[in-house]
């Protein structure tokens, strides 16, 4: 059941995985280890990000510009890598976020039509 | 990149650990923790394969990628590869080297400080020449500009004799004033500068010396009282120069000009000028005061000044300008042949890649895009362009020391030149340039294939892309319009060339061997005595060897490159004692200034010109008879006569010419001999006036003996051996006469021949060029000449199809070539002789040989058609 899962997370992730980690660094600077556990906290253990998947796509955003990294200690005493937001990308979450919604929002009006 | 690589490394780490505190704390036992957390984590290497595809310029990766598939591409086609590599290397190594010995000579800095600043300044004088300068307008420019931080005048003095520093020998010594080292920029590194006590009238001599001279001499230490001797002059050394200085160009020994008595002739043109600009003064600045300055002299000083005008030039242009127009010249043709080069280079890619049209299509129809093989192109002509560029600048290296060696004597600064940062970089923009044209034209042929097409075409072999075919053919004849006008000027040049060699310089060009040496003699009668004897000695001992026929001395040999040509204004006089005294024209009356004229003056042995085979037209020549202490006697030449005494006899008549060696005894002329192109024979002959070097000998210490008879091989050492036995502490060279001759046409010479070389490779890249074009174009149309012999079509004219269109590129890049050597006929034009730029049988010459090369070129493959028979082009389909 498990391994079903991972594998729908995986087909759901495609396209919102930007979405998702820029959402989850909405709030705080976050390390990638964080960043998995707040999506998969946030989505009641629904959406897991494959580490995979995860680092490419920082890496890719902090290319972008939309986030930035820096070193700092954890409250364990480890050097941890902490990406937060640029303001460009917190422009381009409000974006995405608002796309989603009127594209979300769009499907469940076309799934609801065809129930009626 | 390393440390990206640690650090994604602990950050993944980091991540693994999380993973495995978690399912502990999720009541994992430790090991159990781990293991889960590796299986979740997956592959690690995939992982960082795919972050780092995030960070690396994804672009330059993917080219770098492309470029080692485009290397194992080519090296599955080693011809191909050979073929091109080499071609482009040829053209690129010919460009760096001909630019690098452009750059080295004509651009590199002097080794001075802010060396843009140092400037020559000269007079101009009625005819609009550069001229040198008298030492009054000297001092009113030092004195009357404010746009020079210094200036100083200086006066070469060429090659005297010096004793005292080791062996005797020859060296360069150079007068110079006050701050002639301020306006170089240059100190001493051992010793000091001249002082002031040493700048003036009657102080001791005193010398500084070039740093090559020292070390000879004495080494490295510091000069300490050594005293150099020339003749009866004595000059302690004070200074030593750092190394590589040497201006003017190969002096060995400066002393200070304020030692002789200032000049107060504005005419006696006896110094060269230097200047160091002021700071924040433009040369434009300067040459505007200089010249309004001059101007106002000469409404001042009129007649007592032959100065209109002057001008400041830097130093650098001045030092190069003679091979300045050489170089353009050579490193243009060079320029040509790149292009040449290249254009086969694109050919070649081109039949390549018509011939991967299949391999595209498939890539095309599994997915790629266009640009993705436009870039696979770009990649591959990289390869071929850096490899290219690599052999050619490896080339290049050892042609420019080849230049080095063997380059003409007349082009200054060679030493030194190599292919080092400029042409490097010169080397990576042209290969990148070249890459990129290279790979635009190559896919502009490639970009019409369409998948299905291209496909289909596998099984049938079609004429190919009509629109690559156009671009192939503009190729082609840009080639033989290149290559033509290369030719043309290659033709010019040695017509030139040959031009030259045959012209008569008035005196026998047999060989014969040629010894200078010089006298060192201080005007006392005793000196002066003493040195007729010394030369009459060698002269005699000289005509007693073996096999000697004739021996003639003179002090300035025609055809020597040191360039010793005196010439001044000499006077008519109505009676041998009308003018005793010699203190300038403006204290003349204007009826005798109107009896001056201009010649050379030549001091001669009664040999010299049996020796040299200068006809006698008229009167007699200057023999044994003329005693020192008899009436002085001049013998003229031709053209002196005609202008000077046009319609009226010269013999019999009297000149003074006295300003030129102090000796103010008049001259009788008593004959006219043929005239001689002394400087080289495109020179003009010049009027010149002989007299007895017996009779006259002040500034005849330095001569010059032709020997004729033995060939001068086996007699160079006995000669200088002579000169040494007679005096030791005069050194003596030897040259010949054909030797001296090559010094003079060695610029045309090497000239003529490399851009000979150019255009014979540049001929050879356009005949493959074109038969590479008809090759395929024949046998990419062996199914339609097929079905046209097959329909009766003669094959002779089938073979005619394809020469005609040979015929065709090449008359049309011919008339192209004609408008391209048009264009730099001007280039041209400066260095022949008696041929014009445009020359109707040269450029015909060159049309009809490029025609008939492109004929043969085109019919070599066209005759393969006479072999096809229609069955069997039918089978090969």
């Amino acid at each position: 059941m498990a391994t079903r899962l991972d594998k729908e997370a995986a087909a759901i992730l495609q396209g919102t995985l930007d979405m998702l980690v820029l959402r989850a660094l909405q709030l705080e600077p976050m390390h990638g280890w964080g960043i998995t556990e707040r999506i998969e906290q946030w989505s009641e253990e629904v959406l897991c990000v494959g580490q995979g998947t995860l680092y490419p796509a920082l890496y890719r955003l902090e290319r972008q510009g939309l986030i930035v990294s820096d070193w700092q200690t954890t409250e364990n005493n480890r050097r941890a890598r902490y990406y937060r937001l640029t303001p460009a990308g917190r422009k381009h979450l409000t974006q995405e976020i608002r796309d989603w919604q009127r594209m979300s929002r769009a499907i469940n009006l076309v799934l609801q039509a065809a129930k009626g | 990149m390393v440390k990206r690589d640690e650090r994604l490394q602990e950050e993944l780490q980091f991540h693994l650990d999380q993973q495995i505190a978690k399912n502990i704390r999720n009541g994992m036992t430790p090991a159990e923790a781990r293991r889960s957390a590796l299986v979740k984590f997956g592959g690690v290497e995939p992982m960082r394969e795919a972050a780092r595809d995030q960070w690396r310029g994804t672009w330059l990766f993917d080219l770098g990628r492309d470029m080692r598939v485009g290397l194992r591409a080519l090296a599955r086609v080693p011809t191909f590869a050979v073929t091109v590599i080499l071609t482009f290397a040829l053209g690129i190594g010919a460009a760096v080297a001909m630019f690098s010995v452009f750059e080295g000579v004509l651009l590199r800095p002097l080794t001075l400080p802010e060396p843009d600043r140092v400037v020559r300044l000269f007079q101009i004088n009625g005819g609009g020449n550069r001229n040198a300068v008298s030492e009054p307008n000297f001092n009113d420019w030092r004195d009357g500009t404010t746009s020079f931080a210094a200036m100083a005048q200086f006066s070469p003095w060429g090659q005297v004799p010096v004793a005292g520093a080791g062996d005797a020998q020859l060296a360069s010594l150079t007068v110079v004033s006050r701050h002639f080292f301020d306006v170089m920029g240059v100190r001493p590194v051992l010793g000091r500068s001249f002082v002031a006590e040493e700048q003036q009238v009657g102080a001791a001599g005193v010398a500084i010396v070039s740093a090559e001279f020292w070390r000879r001499w004495r080494g490295d230490e510091a000069p300490q009282g050594e005293v150099l001797r020339s003749g009866t002059t004595t000059y302690t050394v004070v200074g030593v120069m750092p190394d590589g200085f040497d201006y003017p160009v190969g002096t060995s020994i400066w002393t200070p000009r304020e030692q002789a008595p200032p000049q107060t002739g504005r005419t006696a043109h006896n110094f060269q000028v230097i200047a160091r600009l002021a700071n924040d003064v433009s040369l434009e600045r300067a040459q505007t005061e200089l010249s309004a300055l001059s101007r106002q002299l000469k409404t001042v000083h009129g007649d007592r000044t032959s100065m209109i005008d002057a001008t400041a030039l830097p130093l650098l242009d001045v030092l190069t300008g003679t091979s300045r127009p050489t170089l353009r010249l050579l490193f243009a043709a060079s320029l040509l042949l790149l292009v040449v080069a290249c254009t086969n280079v694109s050919n070649l890619l081109m039949v390549r890649s018509g011939a991967r049209r299949a391999e595209f299509a498939v890539q095309l129809a599994l997915g790629a895009t266009a640009g993705r093989i436009g870039r696979q192109l770009l990649a591959e002509t990289l390869v071929v362009c850096l490899v290219g560029a690599a052999l050619g600048v490896a080339a290049a290296t050892a042609a420019v020391r080849l230049f080095v060696a063997m380059g003409p004597a007349t082009v200054q600064r060679l030493d030194g030149v190599s292919v080092s940062g400029p042409g490097l970089l010169f080397a990576v923009c042209v290969s990148v340039l070249a890459a990129t044209v290279l790979s635009l034209v190559t896919a502009a042929g490639a970009r019409s294939v369409r998948i299905a097409d291209a496909l289909a075409d596998t099984t049938r072999s079609g004429t190919g892309s009509r629109r690559q075919m156009r671009v192939r053919e503009g190729l082609i004849v840009t080639q033989v319009a290149l290559t033509m006008a290369l030719l043309a000027g290659a033709a010019l040049l040695g017509r030139s060339l040959h031009a030259v060699t045959q012209v008569d310089p008035g005196f026998s060009l047999d060989d014969g061997l040629i010894l200078s040496f010089t006298i060192p003699s201080d005007g006392t009668p005793d000196a002066l005595t003493r040195q007729v004897a010394l030369q009459d000695a060698v002269v005699a001992r000289l005509r007693a060897q073996p096999g000697v026929e004739t021996v003639g001395l003179i002090n300035a040999f025609p055809l020597s490159a040191d360039g010793f040509f005196p010439n001044g204004t000499f006077i008519e006089m109505t009676r041998p004692d009308e003018i005793t005294t010699f203190d300038g024209f403006d204290r003349w009356a204007p009826d005798v200034k109107a009896r001056s004229g201009q010649a050379r003056f030549r001091k001669v042995s009664a040999d010299y010109f049996r020796a040299m085979d200068i006809p006698l037209k008229r009167g007699r020549l200057i023999d044994d008879r003329d005693a020192p202490n008899g009436t002085h006697v001049a013998v003229i030449s031709q053209s002196l006569a005609d202008t000077q005494w046009p319609g009226r006899d010269p013999l019999g008549r009297w000149i003074q010419f006295g300003n030129m060696d102090g000796d103010l005894r008049a001259i009788e002329i008593v004959g006219i001999v043929g005239d001689v192109r002394e400087l080289s024979p495109e020179s003009q002959p010049a009027p010149a006036l002989y007299v007895s070097a017996r009779q006259r000998p002040r500034q005849a210490g330095r001569a010059s003996v032709i020997v004729r008879g033995p060939s001068p091989g086996t007699l160079a050492e006995s000669a200088r051996r002579i000169v040494r036995e007679v005096d030791p502490e005069v050194p003596a060279t030897t040259t010949t006469v054909s030797a001296a001759l090559d010094v003079i046409l060695s610029a045309r010479r090497f000239t003529a021949w490399l851009i000979g070389a150019f255009g014979t490779a540049a001929l050879i890249l356009a005949t493959l060029g074109v038969y590479g074009l008809f090759a395929f174009t024949v046998s990419q149309r062996t199914r339609e000449m097929g079905i046209r012999m097959a329909l009766g079509a003669e094959p002779r004219s089938l073979v005619w199809l394809v020469v005609r269109r040979g015929l065709v590129l090449a008359s049309v890049g011919a008339v192209i070539g004609v408008v391209v050597s048009r264009l730099g006929s001007d280039t041209l034009a400066a260095q022949l002789y008696n041929v014009s730029p445009g020359d109707p049988v040269t450029i015909g010459g060159a049309i009809v040989a490029m025609v008939l090369i492109s004929c043969l070129a085109s019919y070599a493959p066209a005759r393969r058609i006479l072999k096809q028979t229609p069955g069997r082009t039918w089978r090969d389909v």
